[in-house]
């Protein structure tokens, strides 16, 4: 008997040993994450051998991105000579994963990609270093960049982030296709038009239509904004049930009619990843979409994703009203650490980066127009015609019928954009209808809310 | 005074339970700083609301009873698992066990076919494997192709599906069977050959042999078999995060990867450990009722 309960005993520790692995696994990761990175921050503040200033810089992005970043940093350190920059970078849902660990370690890299959805949980936590001193003595040069734009960077009057570049959400589409069988995209349609045009497409070309599977979150805001409702209130979900089903009606109507792209072909994709977009992947207009739900930044990397002899269009994403729905937005935004040794060095870079003519000429926009005016103006020659066409959007389609974006997304917007997706998806599996898709979409999203 | 510390440092280091603790320092250190304590640490945080960015706020049993009352997914992802551990484990002893009567037999490439069969083992849990797999069930994927060449010409979406995309996880659970197998083999080589000599005389056929002798002998293995990859199909983590993320709604949905998205994607970390340790405690308790049907089935020898 002895012996069985000693195998019993066992049994229990050598179950608890092995699942430990995966069970404190979200401790252990987060620790070693976050120390590995502290090392370097220490290495980086005490300088290495040579006596050189070391600064480290993370971002998300794509592999474009990386190259121009990384050769911007390169040049700084060739006028520079005392300071080596070291990039970080990863997908965009590992960056904020890392960013969070090395945070709660206490090692937040120097200089800092940030996103407007993280702002105010980074700032409200004081990770972020208020530039204003830094405007102030000069050291950061915003002279060329317009109040609006810096706006968007400042919470509760301190200005927390530097805008890297500017987009508007923006419809990209297979301009080709469109053009062959003669169906015409005008800026600033309507909800309803746009039906139409997924209709006629579908009935023309086969071409299903994608809108922004599993990937709603910024739709819903901007599709709610030509609704006069604002996505987020406080601790609540602006609005009423009623206001959320149409979105929702969108999809089933497309279901119903066919014209929807069937969802077990994003099984097979990575969501959100330009490359395997519906509208540049795939191989026959079944498995296709004649459109994506984009930023405007985002058409190079879509044009260069598309196959050859296909055009990409872009145009403004539909909503009850797009002129009331429109605005611009920083793509990204650059911060500094709050456990940055050398913060002074990190803001130079950032300034660096943003106001300095040879940076620009090797980073071209891809993160956005440049925000600083003087910039732009010099840079717009040297442009692509692709580029050249994101600037004509943002400039010319967008900005004249645009208003302030809403304010920045609150703590349990990514569970919601995550419920979002999961609503969305039952209604596309027809498994919802639309007024059960809002329903539960409103009561579990401000349940979601009123926690936080 | 110096002498007998001396003496005394000599008895101690020539002690042989010194030498005994010594060496098994490496481990020791290895598993207080790297297991006891994170473990303890998520235990805190698990009865805490705590984002990652902000310090934990104690919430005593919040968590917990947010889980069982008020989470449904919860549900779902246990039903998954549970659906994912209980298919995937059996199938993949089968498997195990037929791949590894088959190699019993020695001759010169034997020791090839065993490195080979347990090659999947090996790569089978690693992130590009599971990438190949999202490809190869694709519309367009290997699979549908080999198909269309036994004349089932398909575009059906195998992961798109709710009916089979967990299938495509099973099946890649069962590929993985290389160490079951390896373990398989080694005790069948220890079935003693008398035993198949003497019940040939007494005129059994193969199917009885392997029924009457060969199954009953090798319940110890297969009860280690069974609780070790038990325990790993709970665990089951990068297969599903990287095919399938879940999808089709919640479908393939394993419970790590829950528990991932609850501390990592929605900085719900404190609820994330929490989730960590109710699988803690479901794992042991299987473990526990695995061992106690132990009685009923596993052979001992000498009883």
């Amino acid at each position: 008997m002895k012996k069985k309960v000693a195998l019993l005993i066992a049994a229990v520790i050598a179950s608890a040993s092995l699942s430990g692995c995966g069970g404190g696994g979200t401790a252990t990761t987060a620790d070693t994450t976050a120390g590995s990175t502290a090392a370097e921050t220490t290495k980086a503040a005490a300088g290495d051998e040579s006596g050189k200033l070391k600064l480290t810089m993370s971002w998300w992005g794509n592999q474009v991105r990386n190259e121009k970043t990384q050769a911007a940093l390169d040049l700084y350190t060739e006028q520079n000579p005392g300071t080596v920059i070291e990039g970080q970078f990863s997908e965009w849902s590992d960056y904020w994963n890392k960013l969070a660990t090395s945070a709660a370690g206490q090692a937040i890299p120097d200089i800092v990609q940030m996103d407007y959805s993280f702002i105010d949980q980074y700032v409200k936590n004081g990770l972020l270093v208020d530039l204003t001193p830094y405007i102030k003595d000069g050291t950061l040069d915003a002279s060329n960049i317009s109040d609006n734009t810096m706006a968007s960077g400042t919470v509760n009057g301190g200005v927390y982030a530097v805008c890297a570049g500017i987009n508007a959400p923006s419809l990209l589409y297979n301009k080709t296709l469109l053009d062959k069988n003669g169906i015409v995209v005008k800026d600033y349609m309507t909800t309803d038009e746009f039906i139409d045009l997924c209709r006629e497409v579908y009935k023309k070309t086969g071409y299903k239509t994608n809108i922004a599977y599993y990937n709603a979150g910024a739709f819903l805001d901007y599709f709610m904004r030509g609704n006069d409702v604002v996505l987020y209130g406080d601790k609540k979900m602006g609005g009423e049930e009623k206001d959320y089903l149409p979105f929702f009606q969108m999809y089933e109507t497309g279901i119903k009619e066919g014209w929807f792209i069937d969802p077990g072909v994003f099984a097979e994709l990575s969501i959100g990843s330009v490359e395997q977009e519906p509208l540049v992947y795939g191989s026959s207009p079944e498995t296709m979409s004649w459109c994506a739900f984009y930023n405007s930044n985002q058409l190079t990397a879509m044009q260069k994703a598309a196959p050859e002899g296909m055009e990409i269009g872009i145009t403004t994403w539909p909503s009850a009203d797009p002129k009331k729905s429109g605005y611009l937005k920083s793509s990204q935004f650059f911060s500094v650490g709050a456990h940055s040794k050398n913060p002074e060095e990190a803001v130079k870079v950032i300034n660096f980066l943003t106001n300095s003519t040879d940076a620009n000429n090797i980073l071209l926009g891809e993160r956005g127009v440049p925000a600083s005016s003087k910039i732009a103006s010099e840079l717009a020659p040297k442009m692509s015609d692709v580029e050249q066409k994101v600037i004509h959007y943002v400039n010319e389609v967008v900005t004249p019928n645009c208003s302030p974006i809403n304010p920045p997304q609150p703590d349990g917007a990514s569970e919601v954009s995550n419920l979002l997706n999961q609503v969305q998806e039952q209604v596309c599996y027809s498994v919802y209808d639309a007024e059960t898709a809002a329903k539960e979409f409103y009561n579990g999203a401000n349940e979601i809310m009123s926690k936080k | 005074m110096k002498d007998t510390f001396g003496a005394g440092l000599r008895h101690f280091l020539n002690k042989e339970s010194t030498a005994g603790v010594v060496f098994s320092l490496p481990f020791i250190v290895g598993f207080l700083l790297f297991m006891v304590v994170p473990m303890g640490i998520s235990f805190y945080y698990s009865l805490c609301d705590y984002n990652i960015l902000s310090p934990p706020v104690f919430t005593g049993l919040n968590n917990y009873i947010k889980m069982f009352t008020n989470d449904n997914v919860f549900y779902k992802t246990i039903g998954v698992t549970f659906y994912f551990a209980f298919v995937s484990v059996p199938l993949r002893l089968i498997f195990a066990l037929m791949v590894a009567l088959l190699l019993l037999k020695s001759s010169k490439a034997t020791g090839f076919y065993r490195a080979f069969y347990y090659l999947p083992s090996i790569i089978g849990g690693s992130v590009a494997v599971s990438i190949l797999w999202k490809r190869m069930f694709a519309t367009d994927g290997v699979v549908n192709l080999l198909l269309g060449i036994l004349g089932i010409h398909t575009n059906y979406a195998w992961l798109g599906n709710t009916k089979t995309a967990i299938w495509t996880l099973i099946i890649l659970a069962i590929w993985q069977f290389g160490s079951s197998m390896l373990i398989f083999l080694s005790s069948l080589k220890q079935i003693p050959v008398s035993l198949y000599e003497a019940s040939r005389v007494d005129g059994a056929n193969k199917f009885s042999q392997f029924f009457k002798i060969t199954l009953p002998l090798l319940t110890p293995t297969i009860f280690f078999n069974l609780v070790m990859q038990m325990i790993n199909g709970f665990l089951a983590f990068t297969q599903c995060f990287i095919i399938t993320q879940g999808k089709p709604l919640n479908s393939t949905l394993f419970y790590t990867v829950y528990m991932y998205q609850q501390s990592f994607e929605f900085y719900n970390t404190g609820y994330g450990a929490a989730l960590a340790w109710v699988m803690l405690l479901l794992i042991s308790v299987i473990t526990v009722i695995l061992f106690a049907t132990k009685r009923f089935w596993v052979y001992t020898e000498g009883v």
